[in-house]
């Protein structure tokens, strides 16, 4: 085929005319007032409103003469709620002024004050924030973007890699086209983009990063094909590509976390639905942030597969970690509470207090307890419910931990007792097809810990079960648990009962045709 | 006491402060238009020409690409090129209304420091003499709580000092590597197969008889930043160092060869002992955006004059962070280095004679450090930054050893050894004999042999 650059040119010249809007949208940047620059600090409430200081112990007048060098500060000290984290109960701390002189109690008191003070921020003393090097002359080389000029011109789209009907070249994502500018996103008419994000800074096992970005390409042929649950192709169904990965700095969680949410805004401001494959779970963050610039605060709703809660906040000094990113969310506004739909929590860690948190704020969470009491189909219904009511844009979060280690042992903190792959992709698939999903991302794959492949594989397959509920729902097959009478059930007989229409139909058939035969 | 001084503890003050943003300017050349070309590019505008004959566009395309660009692009497209080109250079650098310039954190934190603050003595309710102690009930343990080559284990400085502590072998678990990461699990592996300690095969010393070795636990990490890490590490490492003891640091990725030798430095004086540095990497980035990492480690040594330029040795290097302006680089600061290209022409045996002869004209103390991507992959396939066609296991072993038997050590280090890697365990066996290379040295040093030395069973089996 000849390839006239004339045509290409006056293509190129309609497309930016046409895209003018988003192009201007792209260059003024958006800048939201989580977007610190500078040297400034964060600028949302810190501190974590569930720790609540309890109230001062009172110490016996048996252990009064031990106090006697104290001075009144540091009996204060002592019988606050401070103290106990080192002094224990006040019953441990009675044991322990019993066993020391008053000499010692002074030097016991003062050594937890100086531990205390050490671990609380001083102005003066600590650090506020991590200072990157500023007169670095390539600052921002880690995410510029190659200028569209560097390349010889093409027309706006989504670009086949391979010579072959598409096939044969270097692995995208289901081996769907390449792109990369939002231009192409609208030019393609795109649906679905789905876009690597590897970020590799979760605690435990790290190699979240560009290896697990790149290993899903490899291993997902599962995201194409024909889906035998529903007899639906998604291939065929939606415009799918390829988004490239996203810059991070893998140095700086905090540093990556405004690049994301601007590519992800990207997307999801053409009407595509982000499908962001990590990386540490640190990007559900942007990525739902980025769902609220588009469509608004407090508009999107969040289902949460995980088996830990990730609202940790104000331990470390951190503002963002693979533990921090939904309490975030919620502390900035983009997401409500009652928005917050977790499923699968069991880790470790997790008091009383949080739980109570999570009712107060409204968030619905479904523990593996809640399975293990109830059975995994209803807790399954019931997510299903609660993400179907009236209005919800749903973004889901799919942390691989959730599912049992014997299914995905390649992520960073995996616990046993998780949920198994017949009962995620079902879920998965429900969800997309049932709800008005607007965005995705899979987190947690560390393809180093998968030498089998069996974590890769699977989740591809988690990937492919969204994309097929979202080909569904493309389709108006959205009806609860939609599964295709052909493939579910042989019907040559009435076995479960429920298909003696189907049978008395085929019967009528036939013998009307054997009437017209003869 | 073990923390006389609170400024100590948060030495990551100083550090910040004493960061040199120095010769952070564009070395590129200027490039004049070939006389063939001028044509084409008499359609840019001044601004235009003068961006391209300053040599900036280079930094985006390579010389011969942009002749192809000027030789065949249009009128139109050329200035659109180049205008592009000349947005990416306005974007380069940093903005304060526009980037990021320092992280923010949690202020209100209530473990806003919880790295690096060991628990104060009359908190500690346990009670013992200090000294090294056993964690064994056996004689002749073959296995229990696994520590670095089965030694003693000591926590706290008195134990050293009461011990009399030749060597502490410290865990560093940093997790920052540009590479593949988990450089975290690097002093559990090691401490996990139990290699350490094994006698030397010259002088058929054991070194845990020769010495008094112990573990010395893991350093506390805050494995979201480097820069929040450093000073606890460094700190630490001077507090060991200062006991008399030689601290060898079991990392960790390779940000932490900057707090390991710069702890020693202030423990015995900065410029006070020379560097022997096996790696694939010269670490020796100028210019990057954040204040320390792996890629910058041997830069802020040198650039903050922990260590003399011309006092630094590094073997090993190649793969992809080596290039003319760090080559340059280093031998401006007086570097002694040695690459794979220098070992293939002039063959191991030749460098190893010269290493030794830069080694043993050196200061009369030096500090030893391996990045394991020196080895070769065949050899060490878990290394973070792995890169093909390097030294052997027996290359390194054989020269650490020779120069932990020649020259007084003040300190050595091993790092981003990354065990998820190591299907097979050979990694973490080799890292082993690495280090137990150096023991072995300093143990034939402190019996008073020569480091030559080879005992007579050793070498012959003495039969006619």
């Amino acid at each position: 085929m000849t390839f006239n650059s004339n045509d290409v040119l006056a293509a190129l010249l309609v497309a930016s005319l046409l895209l003018a809007p988003y192009a201007l949208a792209q260059d003024a940047g958006v800048q939201t007032p989580e977007h610190v620059t500078g040297e400034r600090a964060y600028p949302f409430e810190t501190k974590d409103p569930r720790v609540e200081d309890g109230p001062p112990i009172e110490l016996p007048d048996s252990v009064a003469h031990k106090l006697a060098l104290l001075t009144p500060e540091e009996i204060s000290f002592l019988e606050s709620d401070d103290a106990r984290r080192y002094a224990g109960s006040p019953e441990d701390t009675v044991e322990a002024l019993e066993k020391r002189s008053p000499e010692e109690v002074k030097q016991w008191v003062n050594a937890m004050q100086e531990i205390f003070s050490a671990y609380r921020y001083v102005e003066g003393r600590d650090l506020p924030n991590i200072p990157f090097n500023t007169g670095s002359p390539e600052f921002n080389a880690w995410k510029m973007k190659r200028p569209r000029s560097m390349d010889p011109a093409r027309e706006p789209g989504a670009v086949p890699l391979g010579r072959y009907d598409g096939y044969g070249g270097p692995p995208t994502f289901g081996n769907y086209p390449l792109a990369l500018t939002m231009e192409d996103l609208v030019a393609a008419e795109v649906d679905v983009a789905i876009l690597g994000a590897p970020l590799n800074m979760g605690s435990g096992w790290r190699d979240s990063g560009e290896k697990a970005t790149t290993e899903l390409r490899r291993f997902s042929r599962p995201l194409r094909g024909m889906d035998q649950y529903a007899l639906v192709n998604a291939s065929r169904e939606l415009n799918i590509v390829d988004y490239g990965d996203v810059a991070v700095d893998n140095d700086s969680t905090e540093r990556s976390m405004q690049h994301v949410r601007d590519i992800v805004r990207e997307i999801a401001s053409t009407g595509a639905i982000p499908m962001i494959v990590g990386g540490d779970h640190s990007l559900e963050y942007p990525n739902v942030a980025a769902l609220a610039d588009v469509y608004g605060k407090e508009n999107v709703s969040v289902i949460h597969f995980d088996s830990h809660y990730d609202a940790w906040w104000g331990d470390e000094p951190h503002l963002i970690n693979h533990g921090y990113p939904v309490y975030r969310l919620i502390n900035e506004g983009h997401v409500r509470g009652a928005d917050y739909i977790q499923v699968g929590l069991r880790s470790s860690g997790l008091t009383a207090t949080a739980f109570k948190w999570m009712r107060e704020i409204g968030m619905r969470y479904h523990n593996m307890a809640e399975v293990e009491a109830r059975g995994w189909d209803a807790v399954i219904e019931r997510v299903v419910a609660e993400a179907s009511e009236e209005g919800r844009k749903i973004h889901i979060s799919f942390d691989i931990d959730v599912l049992d280690p014997a299914f995905t042992v390649a992520t960073g903190t995996p616990v046993p007792g998780g949920i198994n792959m017949r009962e995620a992709i079902t879920i998965v698939r429900r969800l997309c097809a049932e709800t008005n999903v607007v965005g995705f991302d899979l987190v947690e794959l560390h393809p180093a810990l998968d030498p089998t492949y069996r974590t890769t594989l699977n989740s591809a397959h988690i990937i492919k079960a969204c994309l097929v509920g979202l080909a569904m729902n493309r389709k108006g097959l959205t009806a609860v648990h939609y599964l295709d009478p052909l493939s579910s059930e042989h019907a040559l007989d009435d076995y479960y009962g429920d298909q003696q229409e189907y049978l008395d139909a085929t019967k009528a058939e036939e013998e009307a045709r054997q009437e017209a035969e003869e | 006491m073990i923390f006389p001084d609170m400024r100590i503890r948060f030495a990551l003050f100083t550090f910040v402060a004493t960061i040199v943003v120095a010769p952070f300017e564009s070395a590129l050349a200027e490039w004049s238009i070939p006389d063939e070309l001028q044509a084409a590019a008499s359609a840019l505008n001044d601004e235009q020409t003068t961006f391209i004959t300053s040599g900036d566009a280079l930094k985006f395309v390579p010389e011969r690409q942009l002749e192809h660009e000027l030789a065949t692009r249009n009128a139109d497209n050329l200035r659109r090129f180049v205008d592009d080109l000349m947005s990416l250079a306005a974007q380069m650098g940093y903005d304060r209304e526009r980037d990021m310039g320092a992280a923010p954190l949690n202020l209100n934190a209530t473990d806003f420091n919880y790295t690096g603050m060991p628990t104060p003595a009359p908190l500690r309710e346990f009670k013992r003499e200090p000294g090294p102690f056993s964690v064994h009930r056996y004689m002749y343990p073959k296995s229990g709580v696994p520590t670095f080559g089965g030694a003693k284990v000591a926590i706290w400085p008195e134990d050293l000092v009461a011990g009399n502590v030749d060597v502490a072998i410290i865990g560093v678990p940093s997790n920052m590597s540009s590479g593949r990461r988990d450089a975290l699990h690097g002093p559990f592996a090691m401490r996990a197969m139990n290699t350490i300690a094994t006698p030397d095969i010259q002088s058929l010393l054991n070194p845990l008889e020769a010495l008094s070795v112990v573990d010395y636990g893991n350093l506390a990490i805050d494995n979201m930043s480097v820069e929040r890490t450093v000073g606890h590490v460094t700190d630490m490492v001077a507090e060991t160092a200062g006991t008399g003891a030689i601290p060898m640091i079991v990392g960790g990725d390779t940000s932490m060869l900057y707090p390991g030798v710069k702890g020693i430095a202030q423990a015995h004086g900065s410029g006070s002992f020379g560097l022997l540095h096996f790696s694939a990497h010269p670490d020796a980035e100028r210019f990057a955006d954040h204040t320390v990492s792996d890629r910058q480690a041997l830069f802020l040594l040198l650039d903050q004059e922990f260590v003399a330029g011309d006092e630094t040795i590094q073997v090993g290097l190649r793969g992809p962070a080596v290039d003319v302006d760090t080559l340059q680089w280093l031998r401006d600061k007086g570097v002694r280095y040695h690459t794979m290209a220098e070992i293939q022409k002039r063959g191991y045996e030749n460098v190893l004679k010269r290493v030794l002869r830069e080694v043993d004209k050196g200061p009369d103390a030096f500090f030893v450090s391996i990045d394991v991507s020196a080895i070769d992959p065949g050899d060490m396939v878990a290394a973070g930054r792995a890169t093909a066609n390097g030294l052997s296991l027996e290359e390194v072993t054989r020269a650490i050893r020779q120069v932990c038997a020649a020259k007084e050590i003040v300190g050595f280090e091993i790092t981003d050894l990354a065990p998820m890697l190591d299907v097979s365990a050979m990694s973490v066996m080799h890292a082993n004999a690495v280090l137990n290379a150096c023991l072995n040295g300093i143990a034939v040093r402190k019996s008073g042999l020569d480091p030559d030395y080879v005992h007579p069973l050793a070498l012959d089996h003495g039969q006619r």
